[in-house]
């Protein structure tokens, strides 16, 4: 995969980075020969094998459907938020 | 002319106790922020755990609907930034489903049924809710985490019509399966739909604008219908490329209209990558055979009234419609009153009483089998029709036995011969003017004696013996 001009433009924006100029060219240069290198697992054949997400065996736990809640924990959780009022947590208005 | 092309997503809250990662409470709580923990409000340290119920209702689901359930599937990180998600991401299933393909069957106006393609259901943990108060937001939790099933249709329907005769079917089966309490109003069944048009017969697809939250079937029969419109308007203008762009719009329930959300659309790359605090999902045997467990289907329902009760297809898709007015029907064959009068007493007579006074099937105040029991003193010859409506209209308003009623209201029904040959015979002895122009051809007459017999009798004579012996007393 090569990387250009747009992809950087588009890493710099989902980054929220900003790349001088004359700095860019050299960016590319070594994201470059960052995914050649990657590049080298290719050489491994694995056609046989199906596409895992995890090197760990086995699934994850599960719990039953039993409920379970300690006022406690949440009223100490609101009292050490940085902002709360009447048991919600405050945050500067956000417009939808 | 064109061709409108519409999918649907639509976002189920499963009706587990507990949230999906988590033990805090999913019911509803008096107080804000009190179903809360550390994993739901993501504080460092704290691990999600699967909700076992919640995977087996997913499953459920996707066996309901023919689809493939897989047996191995991974939760992904969707992040987006937003006070409603403390973790800053939510816990989705992006790469591998629990539940693949699949298909649904609607019943259109004309009685015919389309099939629908379903592409995959997952499973997700819902947001939190904020309010906005001037220049401050109050955030509540509680719902944080709660277990979604996205339901994501193949983009198979081609109007509003399908697609509302869609959203009802689904709507009709996860009640019928009790996985989720589907109420619109209340937001546990929340809809986004998908629009496109393209010119009939073009093979690709035009640009899809999706519509979000809309929660009423009517109105996203309108929703779709102004999109339509504002596309097909697009085209003719040859503006499509620039007016018709693939985003979110919202509908304006006042307006009738739907509106670009600006700003939200270049948040378009989530980031996607499976969790790493949650491994594969990988449900067992036990599971399958637990998630199997399911009541009998609309589809299945309505084949078994039409084959084995005899009962007209569009009244048995009216009656299935819903579990609540299934159940209730199944309920007054027990009193072993025929299939085809507690279709008509249920359909008519008590549904036509339940609209009038606005309540729905569930607070009938009479139960199901009562009103069998109701038909089956009718089919007995014990009441008469018109008897049984006026216990009715009285069992609307007060809880009574039956038998009760039939003996203060006088409505035993008269069977026997001598007692009704009496009343005809005075009745008679009264009209003989009339009974001459009868016998002379004035057919029409002959309503008279009936209406005359039923009323001496307090309408408790049996109208077919009325019937028959005013025959032959005036032939």
């Amino acid at each position: 995969m090569q990387i250009d001009s747009t992809i950087l433009e588009n890493l710099e924006k989902l980054s929220h980075l900003h790349i001088d100029e004359d700095k860019k060219v050299e960016i590319i240069a070594q994201l470059s020969d960052i995914l050649s290198y990657v590049e080298n697992l290719n050489e491994l054949d694995t056609d046989h094998l199906d596409a895992s997400f995890s090197t760990l065996q086995g699934g994850t736990l599960m719990r039953s459907d039993e409920p379970y809640c300690d006022s406690a924990i949440s009223h100490d959780i609101l009292s050490n938020a940085p902002q709360s009022q009447d048991d919600f947590f405050i945050v500067p208005a956000i417009i939808e | 002319m064109f061709e409108t092309v519409i999918g649907l997503e639509v976002h189920v809250q499963l009706n587990t106790k507990t949230k999906l990662f988590c033990s805090c409470p999913t019911s509803f709580a008096h107080r804000q922020n009190a179903n809360t923990c550390p994993t739901c409000l993501a504080l460092p340290g704290a691990l999600p755990v699967v909700n076992r119920q919640a995977a087996i209702k997913a499953m459920r689901f996707g066996y309901a609907i023919n689809a493939r359930v897989n047996h191995h599937s991974i939760f992904d990180r969707k992040s987006y930034f937003y006070p409603d998600s403390p973790s800053a991401y939510q816990i989705t299933q992006m790469h591998k489903a629990i539940v693949q393909g699949g298909e649904l069957f609607i019943d259109l106006e004309d009685g015919s049924t389309k099939r629908i393609g379903m592409h995959q259901a997952h499973l997700e943990a819902d947001a939190g809710k904020n309010t906005h108060d001037g220049d401050i937001s109050k955030v509540d939790l509680n719902r944080a985490g709660t277990p979604l099933l996205e339901i994501v249709s193949a983009p198979d329907m081609r109007s509003s019509d399908e697609a509302v005769a869609y959203l009802k079917k689904l709507h009709s089966i996860v009640r019928y399966l009790d996985i989720s309490n589907a109420n619109m109003q209340e937001g546990s069944f929340r809809c986004d739909v998908n629009v496109s048009i393209r010119p009939k017969g073009q093979e690709a697809f035009g640009t899809r604008v999706e519509i979000k939250n809309i929660n009423s079937f009517k109105f996203v029969a309108a929703a779709i219908a102004y999109e339509v419109e504002r596309q097909t308007e697009a085209y003719e203008d040859g503006v499509y490329e620039s007016e018709v762009v693939q985003e979110t719009r919202l509908f304006d329930v006042n307006k009738g209209v739907t509106k670009s959300m600006r700003g939200k659309e270049e948040a378009a790359d989530y980031r996607y990558f499976p969790d790493p605090d949650l491994r594969e999902l990988i449900v067992s045997d036990e599971m399958i055979e637990e998630a199997k467990q399911m009541p009998e289907l609309p589809d299945a329902k309505v084949e078994r009234y039409i084959q084995e009760l005899g009962v007209k297809r569009y009244d048995a898709l009216v009656i299935c419609s819903t579990k609540e007015l299934a159940y209730f029907f199944e309920e007054m064959l027990t009193s072993n009153a025929s299939p085809k009068n507690c279709v008509t007493w249920l359909t008519t007579e008590l549904l036509g009483r339940l609209n009038k006074a606005s309540l729905s099937i569930e607070q009938s105040p009479l139960s199901g089998a009562k009103l069998g029991e109701l038909v089956s003193k009718i089919e007995n010859n014990e009441i008469n029709g018109k008897g049984a409506k006026d216990i009715l209209d009285r069992l609307m308003e007060e809880d009574s036995s039956i038998d009760a009623l039939i003996e203060s209201m006088g409505l035993r029904q008269v069977n026997d011969d001598g007692a009704i040959l009496a009343i005809i015979d005075d009745i008679i002895a009264q009209n003989q003017d009339k009974a001459q122009e009868y016998r002379e051809g004035k057919e029409k007459l002959f309503g008279f004696f009936v209406g005359q017999v039923m009323k001496i009798s307090g309408g408790s004579a049996n109208p077919a013996k009325v019937n028959e012996l005013l025959k032959k007393k005036l032939g």
